[in-house]
């Protein structure tokens, strides 16, 4: 290894990969497939988009060699799935389907009266910190449940911009869509978890 | 003038600072006049935390094993000979 000054986990992570260290792999892998997943799921169903994963794994021992850093880490490996996906999606003439024509949740729109105002208006503020309300399991499972219900193209939209704090530019670049259909998978996911956490904390339930 | 439902239409664009300068002033012009809007976007916002905080990215170990197992594998064929020198 040689002796550079100093050092990120990311730079040491590159550097073990590039040396073809299996524990480094082991790391890397835990660390970054569960975004993988998410855009390889924006693209294809679940089985493809685990099979592409794997696939890209395979093809990064070789190609971590070119890696020269000019984006993160995980923002290049995040291309490399989304390019394979997309290639699939060509092979099997397919395309991914997305509505971006609406931008209220369905649900949330019928809280609405006919002129705009609000007929039935969002329950009363909750005061607790996020951290405070995923203390409680049934709501941490309310949360899964939900998230898991959204519909794949919304989920990754979320998951990347949320979770995994990418650039709006990287998503869109990643996911193949325009900015503003960006925002509407985005916003179209916040309210089904807004309209979710308003049904648990009236009732209890999911 | 900027209606609740419109707010509603907007409101992420607004809790990340992407809307233009003008539909900026209409929200907070219409969230001094309108509690019910002040609580959606409060509670938007709370739900925006929740999905940040909430590390929901439960790794599938199945999946993982199988691709350390496919990793292991092409390593092993890659580097057969040499040693894993770090
Ligand atoms: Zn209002």
């Amino acid at each position: 290894m040689d002796t550079a000054t100093h050092q990120s986990d990311e730079d040491i992570l590159i550097h073990g990969l590039k040396s073809g260290n299996q524990s480094a792999f082991h790391k890397a892998v835990r660390l970054y497939t569960p975004g993988m997943l998410a855009v390889a799921r924006f693209y294809l169903d679940h089985s493809a988009a685990e099979e592409t994963v794997q696939d890209c794994w395979v093809t990064v021992i070789d190609a971590i060699q070119k890696f020269e850093g000019r984006s993160g880490l995980k923002t290049w490996l995040h291309r490399i799935v989304a390019n394979r996906a997309k290639n699939h999606l060509r092979k099997a003439k397919r395309e991914v389907s997305a509505d971006f024509s609406e931008t209220l949740d369905p649900e949330l729109a019928d809280r609405f009266a006919p002129n705009g105002r609000w007929a039935t208006p969002p329950s009363l503020k909750t005061n607790e910190s996020a951290q405070a309300l995923l203390e409680n399991g049934a709501l941490s499972d309310c949360l899964d449940k939900h998230l898991a219900s959204l519909p794949e193209t919304q989920r990754s939209a979320l998951l990347l911009y949320e979770a995994h704090q990418h650039k709006s530019d990287d998503v869109c670049n990643i996911l193949d869509v325009s900015a503003s259909n960006l925002r509407v998978l985005v916003h179209r996911a916040r309210q089904k978890i807004f309209l979710m956490v308003e049904t648990f904390q009236e009732t209890g339930e999911c | 003038m900027l209606m609740c439902r419109d707010l509603a239409r907007i409101a992420s664009d607004y809790i990340d600072g992407e809307l233009g300068p003008m539909d900026t002033v209409s929200v907070k012009m219409h969230l001094m006049m309108c509690g019910h809007c002040r609580t959606f976007i409060g509670n938007l916002r709370a739900s925006v935390d929740l999905i940040n905080a909430h590390s929901s990215q439960q790794l599938d170990e199945e999946l993982v094993r199988r691709i350390d197992e496919r990793v292991t594998e092409s390593l092993n064929a890659r580097n057969s000979g040499n040693g894993n020198s770090d």
